[in-house]
């Protein structure tokens, strides 16, 4: 058995202001009565301590929208209403409650716990257009985290020979390519240029701590890194290889931007590559139209590791506002199916990334076909970081971060990640799926939206239909 | 028993305030004539004998845009047209994309008055979810037979077996989900059980034991063996009627039950033979079933102990839950009970509610049809749960080939819940119902309590009748499988 995989999460708050839901105002026919202090559980409501004659502001901070407060003023003095600064937050995509579950994960490292049930829509766009498979009774389960069994994460990267051969006695002929393992399914991928310095160090002090990579540009890849450089995967144009030789020299991985003439050059740029220290390569692919061609003459050229790249969103990039573009799920399965048609999807090693941000979407990634994921903006979330869509693209940090403590950064990040980890045992323990590497186009274990509502809903309304025309 | 011969009674929400869908704005224009509170015949306006100023508006007991066409709307007969009205901001912090404002307000006017809502500015049969039962409509006939209201049965039988044990028939075709003790108050528990009684049908223990207060409820009680077997005995089993293994819940399939330490407080730990303050989480699955023959074991064991009771199997809608259904059937069970992924828990990670398993609506279709291939639907009862809001979901799931349903939420509504879902942590719930903390618990009554779900039942009772008489139908029972009466409003008008 493999040694258990674990990261210790510790309550880490962060002591800056992020986005909440609730607003309370108490109104002017307030009789001071302090009602409210006695029926809210959550404290939200307290005498002023320079007045106790008087009701000190509502803490919406502590509100849990249980409505007492408000259902038993005597006067009807309380209002509340939805927080203006939540309503503005996130987009489309980047929804606000999202991004408050992001910014607790990363302040208590445990699986978000809630009662009642699911509060969303019936399906969604994306990875919210599919469902994971679970069983009971006539398939094998696994207790999630709270069982003994253990449930690996690990993830290879690298190439995979179809098959082996051997000669008349036996002796192995194939020469097996290198690959390197992850304990975990998550690269850090670097999430924006012009980071404070002790945000930058503390990824890349989180990825080693809870044994990942980060993919920084080899730029800046500056010497205080050199201890991390395990950790470290920089990523740069095939032309500037001689540049970043140092780096290169210490580096597990490295990653290379794709271009036209990359699967052209790739056997002389892998080989350069290793010459330094004997790294895998990593091509970076932008998720357009025809991803799947390129990462199918990519693979036929000898590429071990492909890492594609969709936007912020997890749209196709270069697609018009994401209208006519595919989702990432819709990309990795396309490119999956590609490579399986091709017969060379045990070859290569998927990274997927653009538009991960919840726990969920990593297995979901990797039923459509991803060995790995890469993420960003979580990490940021995690920070405190306000995600904003409309008109563009906007990460707004907290003022101030620049002046906490390295520890408290990185420990946020580690805590999220940990809540990860613990969330995805969770997906893999009710599929009873036991190793992370058995989920890659596992899509048997998924449920997907489009498919079931057509052959339950669309069979049974829709048919009827056809035959009546056909009369 | 019949329907038409439970007691309704009027039973006001325990709170002085309502949530308010409107708001009533008075300006400074007012000059405090009192107008207002002479014409509004709803209570929005006040004064108070001897006040000077008149107080301000209760928002709550406006009705709305729709006053505006009545000659009393206070809006225009104020001579200094102080008065305005919009939505409420608060409104919107009120619900969700499945339980909406207005379901939710809805459910409290039923829990209320017994009947389904007068008013017509709010929606309370579907939800704002965009899927599932949300798409689907109802296609009432122009012409049905004339049924009179007194000749439709709404009972369903359990046990469609004919093997000699309990013809067990309820009233209604709806039973009460398991609750736990621990995830929700004794009170709670107990006015579930007479409602239950009252309505000739069911309740569930839950997986954490059998209180002894809910002995002389006996013969409406089913009893939970979940995987965690807290409080399980002999003798609990042999109470009942019913016995029903939980394989899995709807909104944490593939998860085991989820008790957070705070909440397993000491007559919790006692009832549960656990220690107080640890948090209990049930293992998932039966370590003891991996196969339909262990699951044959398992239901034989409980028959054995029980010579004359039902067993009930309740799983959640994996992909396959029909195959699940079908082995439930050869090994032995009475009823089938399906538990989508959007049902409510006390407690349950949000991933889980979200992202496993498929929601109720296919499931029933995929249950009912497998088993109708297999010869072996007129022997099962199909009982769907998780996601069934509203009579009209109910009579949906009948439609979709259900026998009936259990709710869980729609009850706790009706006891005024507002589904702020904070029932999992601290001392739970701050409205008393999903609670053990000594204090919280003992928010109301189990009087009120009761009625207010008897109410809500007799609202659901009547609107189904009125569903089954718009079909011209005698019984439920005609409705089961019948999408020919359903329309969806996607597919139903594309031509392909």
């Amino acid at each position: 058995m493999p040694k258990k995989y674990h990261i210790s999460p510790k309550a880490t708050p962060l002591d800056l202001d992020f986005v909440y839901k609730f607003k309370i105002v108490r109104g002017e026919n307030c009789i001071n009565c302090g009602k409210c202090t006695k029926v809210c559980i959550y404290e939200a409501h307290k005498r002023r301590k320079d007045d106790p004659r008087k009701m000190a502001d509502p803490n919406t901070v502590a509100c849990r929208n249980c409505f007492r407060c408000i259902q038993e003023c005597p006067q009807g003095a309380l209002e509340k209403s939805l927080e203006k600064d939540y309503l503005n937050i996130g987009g489309a995509y980047w929804k606000p409650d999202m991004l408050i579950s992001l910014w607790k994960q990363a302040e208590d490292g445990q699986v978000p716990v809630s009662g009642a049930g699911y509060r969303g829509t019936f399906t969604g766009t994306g990875f919210d257009s599919m469902w994971t498979d679970m069983s009971e009774i006539v398939r094998p389960t696994r207790d999630g985290i709270h069982g003994r069994e253990y449930i690996n994460t690990a993830v290879d990267l690298g190439r995979k020979l179809n098959h082996l051969v051997f000669d008349a006695d036996g002796q192995l002929v194939s020469e097996v390519p290198d690959t390197a393992s992850l304990p975990i399914p998550i690269l850090f991928d670097i999430p924006a240029p012009n980071l404070s310095s002790n945000v930058k160090e503390a990824l890349v002090q989180a990825a080693t701590e809870i044994n990942t990579c980060i993919i920084m540009p080899a730029a800046e890849i500056t010497p205080e890194f050199e201890k991390y450089s395990h950790n470290i995967i920089p990523c740069l144009m095939p032309a500037e290889i001689d540049t970043h030789e140092t780096v290169l020299k210490k580096a597990r991985f490295v990653s290379i931007e794709y271009s036209d003439a990359v699967p052209n050059a790739l056997p002389d740029l892998k080989e350069k590559i290793k010459k330094f220290n004997h790294a895998l390569t990593i091509i970076r692919v932008p998720a357009g139209k025809d991803v799947e061609s390129i990462v199918a003459k990519l693979v036929h050229s000898g590429a071990e590791i492909i890492h594609i790249v969709a936007d912020y969103r997890g749209w196709e990039l270069n697609s018009s506002a994401g209208r006519d573009g595919r989702l990432l799920k819709d990309i990795i399965r396309a490119v999956h199916l590609r490579l399986v048609e091709d017969r060379i999807r045990d070859e290569v090693t998927l990274i997927a990334s653009g538009g991960i941000a919840m726990a969920e979407h990593v297995p979901k990634a990797m039923l459509c076909g991803a060995d790995l994921t890469a993420i960003d903006i979580p990490l940021m979330v995690a920070l405190g970081a306000r995600v904003y869509e409309d008109p563009v693209k906007l990460m707004i940090f907290p003022e101030g971060l620049d002046k906490i403590p390295l520890s408290i950064v990185t420990q946020r990040m580690v805590n999220l990640i940990g809540a990860w980890h613990s969330q995805i045992l969770e997906m893999m323990g009710a599929m009873g799926i036991r190793e992370a590497r058995r989920l890659r186009g596992e899509s048997g274990r998924a449920i997907f939206f489009e498919e079931i509502d057509r052959d339950t809903f669309g069979n049974l309304f829709r048919t009827k239909k056809r035959k009546a025309a056909n009369l | 028993m019949k329907p038409s011969t439970v007691q309704i009674k009027i039973m006001p929400s325990r709170f002085k305030h309502q949530v308010p869908k409107y708001k009533v704005t008075r300006s400074d224009a007012c000059i405090n004539c009192g107008t207002c509170a002479k014409t509004c015949p709803y209570g929005v306006h006040e004064r108070v004998e001897g006040h000077n100023k008149i107080r301000p508006p209760i928002d709550y007991k406006c009705i709305g845009f729709e006053c505006q066409d009545k000659d009393f709307c206070c809006i225009a007969k104020c001579p200094r047209k102080a008065l305005s009205l919009s939505l409420n901001p608060m409104y919107e912090t009120l619900g969700d994309y499945r339980w909406t404002a207005d379901m939710i307000t809805g459910t409290w006017i039923m829990a209320e008055t017994g009947y389904p809502p007068e008013r017509t500015d709010i929606e309370y049969n579907v939800g704002n979810s965009g899927g599932g039962f949300d798409k689907l409509r109802f296609k009432f006939p122009a012409h049905p037979p004339r049924m009179d209201k007194s000749e439709i049965s709404t009972e369903i039988p359990l046990n469609r077996r004919n093997d000699g044990r309990a013809n067990i028939v309820i009233s209604t075709p709806v039973y009460g989900g398991g609750m736990s003790f621990g995830s929700v108050s004794l009170p709670t528990m107990i006015s579930k059980a007479r409602n239950a009684t009252i309505w000739n049908t069911f309740t569930s223990t839950g997986e954490g034991g059998y209180p002894e207060m809910l002995k002389p409820y006996d013969e409406h009680v089913i009893t939970q063996i979940a995987t965690g077997l807290f409080g399980v005995r002999e003798e609990t089993i042999q109470r009942v009627r019913i016995i029903e293994f939980k394989y899995a819940q709807g909104a944490k399939p593939g998860l085991g039950g989820h008790l957070l330490g705070e909440k397993n407080t000491e007559s919790v730990a006692k009832m549960r033979e656990a220690v107080k303050g640890a948090s209990l989480f049930s293992p998932f699955p039966f370590h003891s079933v991996y196969s339909i023959e262990d699951h044959k074991k398992h239901i034989d064991w409980v028959k054995e102990i029980n010579p004359n009771a039902l067993v009930s199997v309740k799983v959640s809608t994996p992909n396959d839950v029909d195959m699940v259904a079908v082995g439930s059937y050869y090994a032995g069970a009475h009823i089938i009970h399906i538990d989508g992924g959007y049902g409510g828990t006390g407690a349950a990670p949000d991933i889980a509610k979200k992202n496993i398993a498929m929601p109720i609506e296919y499931a029933i279709t995929k249950v009912h049809n497998f088993l109708k291939d297999e010869g072996a639907r007129d022997a099962m009862t199909l009982i769907a749960s998780g996601g069934i809001r509203t009579a009209h979901d109910l009579a949906k799931a009948i439609c979709l080939g259900a026998d009936g349903a259990v709710i869980g939420t729609a009850e706790l509504i009706a006891l005024e819940c507002v589904r702020c879902g904070n029932c999992e942590s601290g001392r739970g719930c701050s409205r008393g119902i999903a609670t053990t903390d000594s204090d919280l618990a003992d928010l109301f009554g189990e009087d009120w309590a009761t009625q207010r779900l008897t109410n809500m039942y007799h609202a659901w009772n009547v609107q189904l009748v009125d569903i089954l008489q718009r079909f011209g139908m005698r019984s439920v029972r005609e409705l089961v499988g019948r999408t020919d009466l359903l329309e969806h409003i996607d597919y139903s008008h594309e031509t392909e």
